[in-house]
């Protein structure tokens, strides 16, 4: 009897729905959608936004390796700062236990200063991530509302326009920005880096991360198996303007090493813990960051799936090219229609991870036919990749064989072809074969390149072929 | 596969363990394209460069210094 005396008393306490209220960021309930759906079933309440303890952290091209702190809540602290109003502001807001003197935000920051002059802000709320992951996930709107006053008063002292504002999040950060996209409309841009999947996959869009709360919304997916039984930490859905899969979204190359290799990191056991714990979620930061130096490294191909992109058929970009993943997917704003448009690419496995994507035509030539593979080395104006294997299997001559290259360097204008078989069988008959014609087209602009050869080799012997 | 630790260049796909310093750890690396700064085979099984990818060859003078400490670079 008791019993259900407490269960309906708490059943009651639930419908009705608490609610806190902060100086100048006003009111947050419990209620739905924000708890007690199937998706959100834990009731918490955002904490206090001293509790969260959110930082700012300004740099600039006059300040790139001591950060200024500014609060939105004290102008006289963003006046005496370098701020400046005629730049764009990006703000990069971190995920859950992660915390903004991260090296990852600031090394983002001193990237995008060497290419550009901007405010750069690195947003930490440290306490308030790590907690529980419920509390987190709910303390997201706090920091949100946060970061939209800031614009708010960006707005009001320097009539500065919510269009120059870009917001940069990963994981639960990227629900931060999309927060305070619905708090403050008319912002320019956010990106999501991998946006955290429990508690915000299947949620209303008031809740998560949505197209709908800025003006141009890219979103990089990077770790979207199911959170059960997968463990993947980020959306699959997509939610934005333009929704980058790299490497199908799913399993990030590099990150399926043994686990001793992948603590024991090249940039340190920090480095390596954090990747031993989340590989594939962290990929979406480190992406973007090297977009930024890599413009044209990041090419997403729209395709139905991933497997239709990696079987070929959606090659080469269209006539108005691809869009770039990552820092300048916004030279595509304006040019999307509405729906989704998923878009996919392959990345390398360690840094730096821009990939240029080539398909390759091979006709052979010979006599006889055997069983190996076939290697391909580009060389262009700019350099030449390593031997890529576009085929496997029976080679026979006359037949034409297609494959496609993802060359780790942009060798620019194509101006010769290496050709190479092997089968790592000793064949006392000795064959040769040789390619008679190879044709390379760039996936860039689609530009065909032709390539002709006149001579048979002999297994593990280079082939050289000539433009024709 | 590449970036894995490894002792022995046998262990890895690329067959080239390779390390940066002599008191680095050593991991597997892939086999240097042309152009590129080379070692020739080595028994040591570690290798500071890489040697080349199929059908090319390090172009390298041997010293007798050099294939002791394994370091006789040159370029595929």
């Amino acid at each position: 009897m008791l019993g259900t005396w407490i269960l309906a008393l708490f059943l009651l306490k639930a419908a009705e729905g608490k609610e806190v209220c902060f100086e100048r960021l006003g009111c947050f309930s419990d209620d739905l959608p924000w708890s007690g759906t199937t998706e959100r079933p834990v009731y918490k309440l955002p904490w206090d936004p001293k509790k969260i303890d959110i930082h700012f952290h300004l740099y600039t091209r006059e300040n790139q390796n001591d950060p200024q702190e500014v609060f939105p809540a004290d102008v006289s602290t963003i006046e005496s700062s370098n701020f400046n109003a005629s730049r764009i502001t990006r703000f990069i807001v971190h995920g859950f236990i992660d915390r903004g003197e991260e090296s990852w935000l600031s090394d983002m920051c001193e990237r995008m200063l060497s290419v550009e002059d901007v405010n750069c802000i690195c947003v930490g709320w440290k306490r308030g991530a790590r907690c529980q992951y419920t509390q987190a996930s709910n303390n997201v709107r706090v920091v949100g509302a946060e970061i939209a006053y800031f614009i708010k008063v960006l707005m009001e002292e320097y009539d500065y326009s919510p269009a120059d504002v870009h917001i940069i999040g990963h994981s639960l950060g990227a629900h931060v920005a999309g927060e305070a996209g619905k708090r403050q409309p008319g912002i320019g841009r956010i990106t999501g880096l991998d946006p955290a999947q429990p508690y915000f996959q299947g949620t209303p869009a008031e809740v998560r991360l949505d197209k709908s709360d800025a003006e141009f919304v890219d979103v990089i997916h990077t770790d979207t198996a199911p959170t059960i039984p997968n463990l993947g930490f980020g959306m699959s859905p997509a939610v934005g303007h333009l929704d980058f899969y790299p490497n199908g979204g799913k399993q990030m190359p590099g990150c399926g090493k043994n686990p001793v290799s992948q603590i024991i990191d090249l940039d340190g056991i920090w480095e390596g813990t954090r990747d031993f714990m989340a590989c594939n979620h962290l990929r979406s930061y480190k992406y973007y960051s090297d977009s930024i130096i890599y413009p044209d490294g990041f090419l997403g191909y729209s395709c139905a799936s991933y497997e239709l992109f990696e079987s070929g058929n959606c090659f080469p970009c269209p006539k108005e090219g691809c869009p770039n993943m990552g820092h300048y997917a916004d030279k595509f704003k304006g040019k999307i229609d509405s729906g989704f448009l998923k878009l996919y690419l392959n990345t390398g496995e360690a840094k730096d991870f821009p990939l240029w994507r080539y398909k390759v035509t091979v006709t052979l030539s010979g006599k006889s036919k055997v069983k190996g593979y076939v290697n391909i080395a580009l060389y262009g104006s700019d350099g030449n990749t390593r031997q890529h294997r576009i085929f496997k299997g029976t080679l026979r001559p006359s037949n034409t064989y297609t494959g496609f290259i993802d060359a780790e360097v942009d060798v620019g204008t194509v101006t010769k072809v290496k050709f190479l078989w092997n089968n790592h069988q000793i064949n006392p008959t000795f064959p040769k074969i040789g390619a008679e014609t190879i044709t390379v087209q760039s996936g860039q602009n689609g530009t065909e390149y032709h390539f002709c050869g006149s001579e048979d080799v002999r297994e593990d012997v280079l082939q050289t072929l000539t433009p024709c | 596969d590449t970036g894995e630790l490894c002792l022995q260049s046998a262990q890895c796909k690329s067959s080239c363990c390779h390390r940066t310093s002599g008191l680095s750890l050593a991991r597997c690396a892939p086999k240097a394209a042309e152009f590129q700064e080379c070692s020739p085979k080595s028994l040591y099984g570690v290798y500071y460069k890489c040697p080349c990818e199929s059908g090319l060859s390090c172009d390298v003078d041997k010293t007798i210094v050099g294939s002791i400490t394994n370091s006789d670079f040159g370029t595929c």
